[in-house]
């Protein structure tokens, strides 16, 4: 699909582009919020514990980079909004599962920022402008860097259970 | 940028609740949500102006998981409610949600009413194809030989197709979409509200507890065809109909059918009336007069 | 002279004997006489058996049951279907059309000797005045104006109304006949004069109308603008009545595709802001029973009419029946309770469908009116009604303080919490089938349960405490009660005053709020009451039931009932009340010798 669509790259200007990135990471730390949510309403805490990490990371780099477009452009008001994007770097939601485990929680994020890096490259063709095309692979950099991050997370895991995730699971309720 | 941005830019942010969705991680139906908020931010129109009714079953929730005014009904009975809604209310936006089960099986009556009054109505139903809320029994758009906990030898029923159903009692505005593709589902749903007139989205919205394990989101990705890649034409109703048949063996995403010359809607054949009579109508205090025999 | 007659007519549908009822009434009530008539038909849709009855009256009368004094025959065979409901007896005159061949000695009524019995050749009349048989019911009206002097020449007046749309040729045709029946009454006088005395009340002063239609009118006055519903007998003439003028008064009608779809949009109308309503009988009450409950739960306001007819299932559509009341209390699953009332008159129809709407808002409740065929259906005078004296309820609305934190089902002292409708700004919530808390959000805690069924109860209480829905009439000391519901409460209330000339000590109880049981106003009315009769049409005898369930009742006070389409004639209340009072002494005398 097309994440982006009413967005024409080839006129995105570098305040653009930053609001752009910014809003990349606010739409991943949201989706990571309700993924959390969901796998704490679910009874699947270490799933959730990964996630809301997750969500911090995007939390932060998003203020990151709020901050550099703060200091370039002050108040100037956004020309780009939430609407024009859609899950550049945020996780399906197809991807979660009660009590998945964190191992999988784990690919899946990784699948997101493999996602985003995807998309970053997929726009610098079409970007004219030399200083967004440099942000953009910039931020492709950064999403190579997030995966490295997983990968870190990925080695302070446990062995994976033996046992697959519902081996023991109660008969789901109806309500 | 977008050339038709409302006058106060809205955020799907602002269409989004404090509840908390209760359908399992995974399903499909937060995806729809999802499209809706972008659907009803790319709208505009304030929370406080949209009626969401719903029916019961897993997808009927979702009325409440808004900030518009929701009616989480009970089974079967979204549209009689909606319309009442917006006979009484012309102005407001109404939307009507619900599942295959609550759209065709129980309520199936009530929508080729809905359908050839035309009132303005967005009609998002989120097909499953079973029945979550009670664990998994059969719904009315299973497949042929399904084997569920009411089927355990297999279906014997074919099931409903909602698209031709709809297309043939008239509805002048047929969509199908799929939360793989929440991009397009988000502008077919706004699509489906600007449509003047009674509007169809029919949502393949997997049921990742209950139903089957090879026709989820991710197999949606692989399976969805785009109608307007296929060079279809969604103003021609036989060719909707025809890409309608293969509900069931074929995963069409987009527009099938768009009636260029909508109908008259209720609303506005009531307000018509309404009207006919002027100015010049007896209080309702005199409206026992009628009956003084002389 | 008679200040009172019943009249009983039947014919084969094509010779109109339905119509001269209708003019029969119509002029009596221009005239001022008090008048009630009933209609009843076979069950062919065209050109069955038709009959009607009519009481015109010079004071105030509560049924048209009970023998008739005036008979009207023009086919025996047609007549005699319809027995007990044109109920011949020693007080009746019989005027039959000679053509049959029947003697006047012959007639085929058994065990039965009327005052008298007449023969006219109706046919023949009208042949020779209107060149035809088919104006035998104009032929009647004269035989009814020569003889009762029953309105006169407005008999005439009604009956040319009706036919102008027909022609000239049929007009003066009819008034041949009606001439030629006029002739024919003064030429042959009856044994014994039965003329009419003269109306007490002034030409021009009353209404007339059935209990459907002032049911229909009395929702518009009181604000109704939506109405769903589906056709089903004998309530459709509220849908029709509706259909016709409601769009005048901005509102509309949804025919809808079937009952349930009817009284949800109703509900969603009422959760729009608008005052609405929808209109039933028997079998569409059952399917409807989901959205009573809907209506409770989400706690919206809606008024609900159930024309009762016989029942179970298609039972007898076109007969009253008052078997619904369990229903209408106890319809829909779980812990509900919601207003349910009876007009027990056509003019009363019109009180109590207002009141209907006022409680419906005021308690953001569903409200059902029980009335039936036989008052849904009678065409009724009724006297004059200021309405410029009657309260309109408006429901409840948040203050624009209460939007800034809006909460809809908030816990208040009364238990109503002020209502949102879609498009105010602030009020967003949502309305739901599911338990919610206070702000609308669903729930399974079963605190939160409890409250909220407390707080849809706890509403209501102030209902219990109405005594202006509870009519008490007759001696208040009396240890004889009388209650009579709906319907019924007609029969009752002539029953009560033929009583109490005759010497006995009765009160008499119509309650029209039946539901919840106002079991503190009951019990005053009990206070000192050793025997009576609850008076009510089906089977079970529900209402009487009903009260037992709540207050404890004297066990001299017995149920009276017995299935629909077997209407109560006061006479037959009062045999029956004084069998009650008979049994209570002797149970008396007995106690008493068993203290010895």
């Amino acid at each position: 699909m097309n994440p982006t669509p009413g967005i024409d790259f080839a006129r995105l200007s570098l305040k653009d582009a930053l609001d752009l990135a910014v809003l990349v990471e606010e739409e991943a730390e949201e989706r990571y919020l309700e993924l959390t949510l969901q796998m704490e309403m679910h009874r699947t805490p270490r799933a959730a514990a990964f996630f809301r990490f997750m969500a911090t990371n995007e939390k932060k780099h998003g203020e990151e980079l709020q901050a550099r477009r703060s200091k370039l452009f002050g108040d100037e008001p956004r020309r780009v909004r939430r609407a024009m994007l859609f899950d550049v770097e945020a996780p399906d939601y197809d991807e979660a599962r009660a009590f998945m485990s964190p191992r999988e929680a784990l690919e899946a994020a990784m699948r997101s920022e493999q996602k985003a890096q995807a998309f970053f490259e997929a726009a610098l063709p079409h970007l004219s402008d030399p200083e967004v095309r440099s942000l953009f692979e910039e931020l492709r950099q950064e999403e190579v860097h997030h995966q490295a991050l997983i990968e870190k997370e990925a080695g302070k895991l446990p062995a994976e259970d033996p046992l697959p995730a519902d081996a023991f699971e109660d008969e789901p309720a109806a309500l | 940028m977008s050339a038709h941005l409302p006058t106060v830019p809205a955020e799907p942010k602002d269409y989004k609740s404090e509840l908390k969705p209760i359908w399992c991680p995974g399903c499909g139906d937060f995806g729809v949500l999802q499209a809706l908020y972008r659907a009803l931010a790319a709208i505009g129109r304030p929370p406080h102006e949209i009626a969401f009714v719903s029916g019961i079953g897993c997808s009927s929730r979702i009325p409440g998981y808004t900030t518009a005014y929701g009616f989480n009904s009970v089974h079967g009975r979204a549209l009689p409610i909606a319309q009442g809604i917006k006979i009484a209310n012309p102005e407001l936006l109404v939307l009507v949600a619900g599942g295959d089960g609550d759209g065709f099986s129980i309520g199936g009556g009530h929508l080729p009413h809905a359908i050839r009054r035309n009132l303005d109505l967005t009609y998002v139903v989120m097909d499953n194809q079973i029945y979550g809320l009670t664990k998994g029994q059969l719904s009315p758009t299973s497949p042929r030989d399904l084997r569920t906990v009411t089927s355990p030898y297999g279906a014997m029923e074919a099931p409903v197709n909602p698209l031709l159903t709809v297309l043939a009692y008239g509805a002048p505005f047929v969509a199908q979409g799929t939360p793989a593709d929440m991009a397009g589902l988000a502008q077919m749903i706004e699509e489906a509200i600007r449509y003047p007139g009674f509007a169809f989205v029919n949502v393949q919205s997997p049921c990742v507890t209950f139903g089957q394990d090879d026709w989820q989101v991710k197999q949606h990705r692989a399976a969805m065809k785009r109608l307007e890649s296929l060079g279809h034409d969604a103003t021609d109703l036989l060719a909707a109909m025809d890409k309608a048949r293969d509900y069931g063996r074929e995963l069409h995403t987009g527009v099938l059918f768009r009636n260029p010359a909508p109908p008259p809607t209720y609303e506005s054949l009531v307000r018509e009336r309404q009207q006919a009579f002027g100015n010049d109508v007896p209080s309702p205090a005199r409206v026992l007069d009628a009956f003084l025999q002389k | 002279m008679r200040d009172d007659l019943i009249f009983g007519m039947a014919g084969s549908g094509g010779d109109g004997i339905v119509s001269a009822g209708e003019a029969l009434i119509g002029a009596a009530a221009a005239e001022g006489y008090h008048a009630i008539m009933t209609k009843s038909f076979g069950s062919q849709i065209r050109g069955g058996e038709s009959s009607c009855r009519a009481r015109v009256a010079t004071g105030a009368i509560g049924t048209s049951n009970g023998p008739l004094d005036v008979a009207v025959v023009l086919s025996w065979e047609d007549f005699l279907k319809f027995g007990g409901e044109l109920q011949v007896e020693g007080c009746t005159t019989v005027i039959y059309d000679a053509k049959s061949g029947v003697a006047p000695d012959k007639l085929p009524l058994v065990g039965v000797t009327p005052a008298e019995v007449v023969a006219v050749p109706i046919g023949e009349l009208s042949k020779r005045a209107a060149g035809s048989d088919k104006a035998k019911n104009t032929v009647v009206l004269g035989l009814l104006a020569g003889w009762f002097e029953v309105a006169g020449t407005r008999l005439l007046q009604r009956m040319v109304k009706k036919l102008a749309k027909k022609g000239p040729e049929v007009v003066a045709a009819a008034e041949r006949a009606f001439a030629a029946g006029v002739e024919h009454a003064r030429a042959n006088p009856l044994s014994r004069s039965m003329k009419l005395a003269a109306a007490k009340d002034a030409p021009g002063t009353k209404l007339l109308t059935d209990g459907n239609e002032m049911c229909a009118a009395a929702a518009i006055f009181a604000g109704c603008r939506f109405y769903g519903g589906y056709p089903i007998t004998p309530s459709t003439e509220i849908m029709q009545y509706l259909s016709r003028e409601i769009w005048k008064h901005g509102g509309a009608v949804l025919q809808a595709e079937d009952e349930i779809a009817g009284i949800g949009a109703a509900v969603g109308a009422s959760f729009a802001g608008k005052k609405a309503m929808t209109a039933t009988s028997g079998p569409g009450m059952s399917l409807k029973t989901e959205m009573v409950g809907l209506a409770t739960i989400a706690e919206l306001p809606l008024v609900i009419v159930n024309v009762q007819r016989g029942g179970p299932a298609t039972g007898l559509p076109t007969k009253a029946e008052q078997a619904d009341l369990f229903q209408a209390c106890f319809a829909t699953h779980g812990d509900s309770v919601r207003p349910v009332l009876a007009p027990t008159s056509v003019a009363d129809t019109f009180g109590i469908t207002v009141e209907a709407f006022n409680l419906a808002e005021r308690y953001q409740t569903p409200v059902i009116v029980l009335s039936d065929q036989e008052i849904g259906q009678r065409k009724e005078t009724v006297d004059p009604i200021d309405t410029s004296t009657i309260e309109i309820v408006e429901r409840a609305r948040p203050s624009a303080a209460e939007l800034e934190a809006y909460s809809r089902f908030r816990l208040t002292e009364s238990g109503v919490s002020p209502i949102a409708h879609p498009g105010e700004r602030g009020g967003n919530y949502l309305a739901a089938g599911i338990e919610h808390n206070e702000h609308g959000a669903p729930t399974a805690s079963g605190a939160v349960h409890a409250r909220m069924n407390e707080k849809r109860f706890h509403k209501l209480d102030p209902l219990k405490q109405r005594r202006d829905l509870f009519e008490i009439v007759g001696d208040p000391g009396a240890a004889v009660l009388l209650v009579g519901w709906g319907s019924t409460a007609g029969a009752c209330r002539e029953a009560l005053s033929m009583a109490r000339e005759e010497g006995l000590s009765v009160k008499l109880m119509v309650p029209k709020l039946l539901f919840p049981v106002a079991e503190e106003v009951i019990r005053d009315v009990l206070r000192g009451v050793a025997a009576g009769l609850v008076v009510e049409a089906s089977h079970q005898g529900q209402l009487y039931r009903l009260l037992r369930m709540y207050v404890d009742m004297p066990a001299g006070v017995r149920s009276l009932c017995r299935s629909g389409a077997n209407p109560f004639a006061p006479r037959e209340i009062v045999r029956k009340l004084k069998g009650a009072v008979l049994a209570l002494q002797r149970g008396n005398s007995e106690s008493l010798q068993a203290q010895e």
